[in-house]
């Protein structure tokens, strides 16, 4: 199958800083890919670029199979990761408006309109003007207007962010419909857990330049594995243990990472007695240690 | 539909849920009525000044009676002359003598009018001078001397509130004149009563004539608490003057006739050359047409200055709204610019059309709403389709000269406030034609007239400006021409600025900076130095 997304040595410079460099990306059709990676590493340079919002300084991309993405803006769906919405137009008018910008006919476009808030339990606001609706009523609005002309490649930029819970789960939910239908979705966000767990694919991306990419379930086996470990006490138990190569300590929750030849028997020894366990197994890396490891520095957040 | 006109559509649409639309649908008509209104309504609400007289001369008052009764009374006579040619309920409530009088007057002339009114008001006077000027019709003679009396009877006690409306703007609507005149012994009494009655407000101001006027003014004075309103001094002044000079003149048995003949000054009469080189006289309605064209540049202006600022206002708001992003993932920044451009174009055009719409209803029904018309020459020729047409095309080709300016300023800033930097050259540039139009309408088709018009920024107010002269015919394709060059010049550069800075948050660039982006080709986005980042 075509690839939705090839990216081949693209760099982009603004002045001198280089927000991309010589990034060369694949993304499969049907697939969730997730751009990961801190505040600043080039992510929304990259999904700006995708959509031709910014033209790269050198190398070529092609979307959807074609090489301009002018061409396709039909085809892409995209929501920014500042979002707003125009205050004085009702919600059905607004979609109906994205709708036809994006080439759809005024009727086709209207229903779907319809239909899409619908879905999302707005039924009562079409008549409403975006200004009167609840913070988390616009959030919903603003979902729809990426989604109402079906498009094949779906591009979110921190989509979660700001989100409350119950949005959180409706954006998941429709991301996952978008797939489910054989369509494709990036997302990018700085926060690796909402990544692992619905990303198919995954990009890892530091200052401008991609630390890994491929698929999350390959990345993560090829990482070493490591121990994880709830527990209720003083931490500070954890920090001395001798054959600890790392130590990821969030307080109610360890990652422990071996040093060669420590077993995870002698670690389990060593705190029975000092912090109450509750947890303890063996597992893969998260994507969290993955990227600090990645980076090869201290974890950043 | 293209997205260009889709987001035109949109903008329109916005915009007429906006109040600053509303307020500019009802800017001109609101503005309009009451240029017409308040000066009508302020002569009605004028007090009536209640005045008193002490007349130690014993002739000097009456006269001034009579020199005030004589435009009042060609009012009246002007009043009946009209009533008279409608006929109906209105005439039949006028006085016996005046109806049948009617006749007689309907055929005069305004100045014919005016002399009868004179003989009307003064010949039957106890200190009668001769007939001002000869009235050559018999009749009106004749009927004069028939009903004169009857007629200044009835005038002497009519209340002033009837004669304003019989009289519009009647000195015997204005001034009333209360109490006794005749001095007698109690003279010094009366005054210290005046006095009083001047600080309890009963009384707006007194006269005291001298004992021999003819002489010289010794003894006059005007006694006021209001020191600003010298309306009545100056009427009552004229008045007793005239009356002095007449007395001077008899005296030394100068014939009034050779008196006026004396002080007639020379006239030039105003003449102008039509198309054809015959010659023309001036009327009012041609000054009004010379100097009509200033109020409609006035007008372009602020049409075409507020509405560019809107345009500002609006890009800023999409940049802070952050839809900008999500519009350009579906549309190209020119599509994008160019609908907003179109789109307060329909805008403003929507506002300018209700306003000549209102403007030339107004013109036309006025008449029917506004008895006492003021001068409206200069509406009547205002409505001239030339003007019209002409301020209509120069609005759309100054507004998109501007436009341009303005949504590239739009684009690099994030707040109306920074945008102010950058508008300043702007809002100096705009002074230029607003200084000139004075100067370029008294000469419309001279040399400052004529640079100025080949300058794009100012093209369509100066040559608004000149619309009297009117330029040549070669003048308004050359200047337009330039103007549309420009134009398609200014909107390339606001391309360009537009595609980079909507998409740019941070301090706004500098000028160098922008010039920069001038230069770059297209499909690339130039870079901007590291400390000009975000």
């Amino acid at each position: 199958m075509a690839n939705a997304l090839t990216l081949e040595h693209v760099t982009k410079r603004f002045g001198a800083v280089t927000a991309v460099e010589d990034l060369s990306l694949e993304v499969p059709s049907g697939c969730i890919y997730g751009f990961l990676g801190p505040n600043g590493a080039g992510k929304t340079t990259t999904i700006r670029m995708a959509l031709g919002i910014l033209y790269p300084d050198s190398g070529s991309l092609r979307v959807l199979g074609e090489e301009s993405p002018e061409a396709v803006k039909d085809r892409l769906g995209y929501l920014p990761e500042e979002k707003g919405l125009y205050k004085k137009m009702k919600a059905a008018e607004l979609l109906a408006y994205f709708g036809r910008l994006k080439g759809m006919d005024s009727r086709r476009a209207r229903a779907r309109a319809l239909e899409l808030l619908e879905r999302f339990g707005l039924g009562d606001c079409l008549e409403r003007r975006c200004e009167a609706l609840s913070k988390g009523m616009g959030q919903k609005v603003q979902l729809a207007a990426t989604l109402i002309h079906e498009p094949e490649l779906l591009i979110l930029d921190e989509p979660f962010s700001g989100l409350d819970p119950v949005n959180v789960e409706l954006m998941r939910e429709e991301v996952l419909e978008v797939k489910r239908r054989g369509r494709t979705i990036i997302f990018s966000t700085h926060i690796m857990e909402q990544a692992e767990q619905i990303c198919d694919f995954v990009l890892l991306i530091d200052k401008g330049r991609k630390l890994l990419d491929g698929k999350l379930a390959d990345i993560k086996a090829g990482s070493a594995k490591g121990i994880v470990l709830d527990y209720e006490g003083d931490g500070a138990a954890l920090r001395d243990l001798p054959g600890v190569a790392r130590l990821n300590d969030a307080g109610q929750r360890a990652e422990i990472f071996l040093s060669d030849g420590t077993e995870p028997q002698e670690i389990l020894q060593r705190l029975v007695g000092r912090v109450k366990i509750r947890r303890f197994d063996t597992r893969e890396a998260s994507l969290h240690e993955i990227f600090v490891r990645a980076v090869g520095g201290k974890p950043n957040e | 539909m293209s997205k260009t006109a889709l987001v035109a559509q949109r903008e329109f649409i916005d915009n007429l849920r906006t109040k600053t639309f509303w307020i500019g649908i009802f800017f001109f008509p609101v503005l309009l009525i009451l240029s017409i209104a308040v000066p009508i309504w302020l002569e009605k609400t004028k007090d009536l000044r209640n005045y008193a007289v002490i007349d130690e001369s014993g002739w000097l008052l009456e006269a001034v009676e009579e020199r005030a009764a004589t435009p009042d009374l060609a009012k009246v006579f002007k009043t009946v002359v009209e009533r008279h040619k409608k006929g109906g309920q209105d005439f039949e409530g006028l006085p016996e003598a005046l109806k049948k009088l009617a006749p007689v007057l309907a055929p005069l002339s305004e100045e014919e009018l005016e002399l009868a009114a004179a003989s009307a008001a003064a010949l039957a006077g106890p200190d009668a001078p001769a007939l001002p000027l000869p009235i050559s019709k018999e009749k009106v003679q004749e009927a004069m001397a028939q009903f004169r009396d009857s007629i200044r009877a009835w005038w002497r006690s009519l209340p002033p509130k009837e004669a304003g409306k019989l009289a519009p703007g009647a000195s015997k609507s204005r001034y009333q004149r209360i109490g006794a005149a005749d001095p007698g012994k109690d003279a010094a009494d009366r005054i210290e009563r005046f006095n009083s009655m001047l600080n309890e407000g009963k009384l707006f101001a007194y006269f005291v004539i001298g004992k021999d006027p003819v002489a010289g003014s010794e003894g006059c004075k005007y006694v006021s608490k209001n020191l600003t309103d010298e309306s009545l001094k100056n009427w009552f002044g004229s008045l007793a003057s005239a009356a002095v000079q007449a007395r001077r003149l008899s005296q030394k048995s100068i014939d009034p006739a050779v008196a006026r003949w004396v002080q007639e000054p020379l006239k030039f009469e105003g003449k102008t050359i039509s198309e054809t080189g015959a010659e023309e006289k001036i009327e009012s309605r041609d000054t009004a047409r010379q100097w009509a064209p200033v109020i409609f540049v006035y007008l372009l202006w602020i049409a075409v200055f507020t509405i560019a600022q809107m345009l500002l206002s609006n890009t800023i708001e999409e940049k802070s709204n952050r839809m900008i992003e999500l519009l350009l993932s579906s549309l190209s920044p020119l599509e994008l610019m160019a609908g907003k451009i179109a789109g307060i174009a329909a805008t403003g055009l929507a506002i300018l059309l209700s306003w000549a719409v209102f403007f030339l209803v107004t013109v036309k029904l006025l008449p029917f709403f506004v008895k006492e018309m003021p001068d409206f020459d200069l509406l009547a020729v205002a409505s001239d389709p030339l003007y019209i047409g002409s301020f209509l095309a120069y609005f759309l080709l100054g507004y998109l000269f501007y436009a341009a300016l303005l949504v590239g300023i739009g684009s690099v800033c994030n707040s109306l406030k920074e945008s102010q930097n950058l508008m300043m050259p702007i809002t100096l540039l705009l002074m230029v034609p607003l200084f000139a139009m004075m100067p370029i309408g008294q000469d419309p088709n001279g040399t400052l007239a004529r640079v100025l018009s080949f300058i794009p920024p100012f093209t369509p107010f100066v040559m608004m400006n000149r619309a009297a002269g009117p330029p040549d015919a070669w003048e308004y394709a050359a200047t337009t021409a330039l103007l549309v060059v420009s134009i398609a010049f200014a909107f390339w550069a606001a391309g360009k600025i537009f595609r980079i800075g909507i998409l740019m948050t941070g301090k706004p660039p500098r000028l160098g900076e922008i010039l920069r982006w001038l230069r770059a080709p297209v499909g690339q986005l130039p870079r901007r130095a590291a400390h000009e980042q975000k």
